[in-house]
């Protein structure tokens, strides 16, 4: 019994013919734009990934302040870049910012700035911003007229060139956010009835870009030649097109499609720069810590001592192998980056070796001192003979957390110390640190410049998570005399004033363990060289890619 | 009659049901999205700061009332085509967000099911046919096999050696340089931006409806009716296409009814591999986000599509085969 042959002909047919004219409609059209050629010592185009993951058509926003604009870094310029590594201040739209006691922060205002439109800058537009945050709090993203780390800001006036910002108390710890405040225009947002709402269609910005077309897709944003520093803007043009998993931004990266890229790639030695390397180059800038979290409200995390000796029984390198292919350094017990941050050491740690090294021994021995002792199945129990056991929560799909808790389980495991791991949902971890129906987490210790702010929040018995939101201080670890620390810490408007405080902080870190630190976690740039040069590097560490893009711009040269 | 006004009335019901549920599920769910947009802006495993979400809090705006206030509220606001403002997309509104996306998402699925299901018919029914041949062993084995990849697996083969090594198509977005409307530059570039997302679709939805019709057709190839059409003298051919595969075909029917209403669940990871603008997408941006007032609205988009569909192909149903009715009504 057969089909008839003609039918089986049609078939083939339809089918092939099908197959042949997809591929020939797709032969079109995927031939790579033509650069064009740039003036001497200039870059003609740079290509970034889209700035926000989600864009579609044409729904394209400007405004800043609104949460995923089309670019937040190229156009609206903030007042002082402070460098999130080695929190060097690098002067903007303001030259400077001083204290006047830690109520009072006045800001001169650069001069000879122009927005795109050709209006100048000036100290009013600041003043304008500022004020707008009282109005709108969705826009108060510093926490300004809120009295979240320090109290709220009284007032804000322009004078001459001028702007001053007074507070109801002490605000130093505010400092951060002010300076980063992206300062919107006032003779076009003044008019404007709601700013948190607004679609900023033409936007007008002090930047080193403006917008040169948009197609709901690729944008395309090209140099401005009065820009207050356009002799330190290279690059004639930027196009910011396509959001990109690891995978095809890897290929991406390969092709020169793009020439940076700031997500995560697995293994972006072997991924792009093995494959190509006088092109291609890396970055990850420690932007903070993973820490390993105990519930300390409950056993055996209660005890500083537990706490201490299974901070020495954790092999850091191998998390880092593991987690990160090897790219982050294990992380300082102080909780500061170091050695960006080596200057802030209290001299006491200064030179000192404060990663702790991985030594089974030296932990078990601790482990037994602390009476911890080892029963006869090779498991330990609690000092009163209970049985000794660690639950770890950790966030499934979040791979380096996973690899990490996973070294953890196995070295506490080799220990004696009953440990297993459970994954759950993200938003379940985040409801466990909420509720504190936890044992053990991993977390982040935000490593940025407000010490107080990161450092001294994981350590203050005021910033326990409550049923809302997801404080800082996950473990409950809970002092008196820290939380004096970390008041004085956070109204101190000087290095030096702070210097003190935080060396009590350092203390507690190294002899408490409120948290252990595990290994550091990166800011990412993966980056090629051909067109331009200049990212940051491991030896020349002036920003941390990701965060400061815009400082970066101003490093950027043509290749040599 | 009654037949008819029955599948309206379970219509009906299930769409209530849908809206609630829609309604619910997302509210009992952990997460909170400003922490999570916060979290979005900043990174995932980031350290939320306080000021942040306390900005964007007040920025979106939280629920008020009780949940039964608010589900009054929200079957008023569906009544009015009010759909809320997206949390991802904020300040757009939910309606324009979709009408972004849908025609992208429209375009891509409504082609490839049509295809996939005329292959899968044919390709189908020519296996029940020629069954227990090599072909039909090929046909069989083959898509068992191809079956059991994942779609996601597949679009990342077909981004690597067509997209790179290649290099004949675009890999990621939905056009590139060209500006949107009815010029020839901007539909090149859709065709070929959409050639591998299609692709993809291609390789993966045929499967089922191979094997259903193949199945189907063998089960009517063991009928009287075919064994007297075959006594009767009628050609081979006649009796394949005319009797078997046109019987064969109608549960088929309601299947891609189904799978047209349902377009948007197969979509999500093919749309996200490709950064293909869609629905699909979307759709996985508010899951990600907890964007609410987006995820309702896809989710209710989706549920009434497929509503929609299998009561368009029960009332169809029932006008092509008498039997239908007679045995319900």
């Amino acid at each position: 019994m057969r089909i008839s042959r003609r039918t089986s002909q049609t078939t083939s047919l339809l089918v092939g013919g099908l197959a042949l004219s997809l591929v020939a409609t797709g032969c079109a059209g995927s031939a790579k734009d033509q650069e064009d050629q740039a003036a001497d010592g200039m870059i003609a185009q740079l290509t970034f990934p889209a700035e926000v993951d989600a864009t579609v058509g044409g729904l394209g926003n400007y405004n800043p302040y609104s949460p995923t604009p089309l670019t937040a870094v190229w156009l609206y310029e903030p007042l002082i870049v402070r460098n999130n590594l080695t929190c060097e201040e690098t002067p903007w739209l303001a030259t400077d910012a001083t204290w006047d006691g830690g109520d009072k922060l006045t800001l001169d205002i650069r001069e000879g700035v122009k927005w795109s439109d050709g209006e100048d800058f000036t100290a009013d537009d600041v003043a304008f911003t500022l004020n707008l945050q009282k109005e709108f709090p969705g826009m108060d993203k510093s926490g300004l007229w809120n009295d979240t780390f320090g109290a709220p800001a009284k007032s804000v006036t322009a004078d001459g060139n001028q702007v001053v910002i007074e507070f109801e108390g002490n605000a130093a710890a505010k400092y951060d956010g002010i300076i980063s405040t992206k300062i919107l225009p006032e003779h076009v947002y003044a008019d404007v009835d709601d700013p948190t709402t607004y679609v900023d269609k033409e936007p007008v910005g002090t930047g080193p870009f403006e917008v040169e077309s948009y197609n709901g897709r690729r944008l395309t944003l090209a140099r401005r030649d009065d820009y207050w520093q356009a002799d330190k803007i290279k690059v004639e043009k930027i196009v910011q097109e396509g959001i990109f998993d690891s995978s095809q931004a890897a290929l991406k990266l390969e092709t020169g499609e793009i020439d940076a890229y700031y997500g995560d790639i697995p293994n972006p030695q072997r991924t792009v720069v093995d494959k190509d390397p006088d092109n291609t180059g890396f970055f990850y800038a420690p932007a903070g810590t993973t820490v390993l979290t105990g519930n300390l409200t409950e056993e055996p995390w209660s005890d500083p001592k537990f706490r201490e000796a299974i901070s020495y029984g954790m092999d850091k390198e191998s998390m880092s192998e593991k987690g990160i292919y090897g790219i982050m350094e294990p992380a300082s017990q102080t909780g500061l980056k170091l050695p960006a941050m080596e200057d802030l050491l209290p001299e006491e740690y200064a030179g000192a070796d404060t990663v702790l090294p991985y030594d089974p021994d030296k932990a078990a021995e601790m482990l037994d001192a602390a009476g911890y002792e080892e029963g006869a199945d090779g498991k330990r129990t609690m000092p009163d003979g209970s049985p000794l056991s660690v639950d770890f929560s950790v966030q499934a799909g979040f791979i380096d957390y996973e690899a990490i808790a996973e070294v953890v389980a196995d070295d506490l495991n080799d220990l004696g110390v009953d440990t297993k791991v459970t994954a759950s949902a993200p938003e379940s971890v985040d409801e466990q640190k909420k509720t504190g129906d936890f044992n053990a987490v991993l977390e982040y210790l935000h490593g940025g410049c407000e010490l107080a702010r990161n450092l001294g929040s994981k350590l203050n018995s005021k910033q326990f998570p409550t049923e809302q939101d997801i404080f800082p201080n996950v473990g409950r670890y809970s002092d008196p005399a820290t939380d004096d620390a970390i008041a004085q810490l956070s109204g101190a408007t000087s290095r030096e004033e702070q210097k003190p405080y935080l060396g009590e902080l350092v203390d507690v870190m190294m002899t408490e363990y409120p948290v252990t630190s595990l290994i550091y976690a990166p800011s990412r740039t993966i980056y090629r060289t051909d067109h331009a040069e200049g990212w940051p590097t491991e030896d020349n560490p002036y920003a941390s890619g990701a965060d400061d893009r815009l400082l970066v711009m101003t490093h950027l040269v043509p290749p040599s | 009659m009654r037949y008819f006004l029955r599948k309206l009335g379970f219509f009906v019901g299930t769409l209530w049901a849908v809206v609630t549920l829609n309604f619910l599920i997302p509210r009992i769910q952990p997460g909170d999205p400003a922490e999570l947009m916060v979290r979005r802006l900043q990174g995932k495993d980031s350290q939320l700061d306080a000021a942040q979400v306390r900005a964007m809090r007040s920025m979106l705006g939280t629920p008020d009332g009780s949940l039964w206030s608010q589900y009054w509220d929200y079957l008023g606001d569906l009544l009015h085509g009010n759909f809320g403002v997206s949390y991802t997309y904020y300040p757009f509104k939910v309606s324009e967000v979709i009408g972004q996306a849908i025609w992208w998402t429209v375009g891509l699925v409504v082609v490839t099911q049509i295809i996939s299901f005329a292959i899968g018919m044919v390709l189908g029914a020519y296996a029940a046919w020629r069954r227990n041949t090599k072909l039909d062993a090929t046909i069989t084995i083959g898509s068992t096999f191809v079956g059991t990849l994942q779609p996601f697996w597949i679009a990342l083969v077909l981004v690597y050696v067509f997209g790179y090594s290649l290099g004949w198509f675009p890999t990621s977005g939905g056009y590139s340089a060209s500006t949107p409307g009815w010029n020839a530059a901007f539909i090149e570039e859709v065709i070929s931006y959409s050639t591998l997302p299609a692709l993809t679709l291609l390789i993966v939805t045929p499967i089922g409806w191979i094997l259903g019709m193949r199945n189907t057709m063998i089960m009517n190839l063991g009928e009287d009716y075919i064994r007297l059409a075959k006594a009767k003298g009628l050609s081979d051919r006649t009796v394949a296409l005319r009797y078997a595969a046109r019987n064969a075909l109608l549960p088929s029917v309601t299947g891609f009814a189904l799978a047209l209403g349902g377009v948007l669940g197969g979509t999500i990871l093919v749309e996200t591999v490709f950064d293909y603008p869609g629905l699909g997408r979307l759709m996985g941006e508010a899951v990600q986000n907890k964007d609410y007032p987006l995820l309702q609205t896809l989710m209710l988009l989706t549920t009434t599509g497929v509503l929609v569909a299998n009561l368009i192909a029960d009332l169809l149903y029932g006008v092509l085969d008498p039997r239908a009715r007679r045995a319900e009504g």
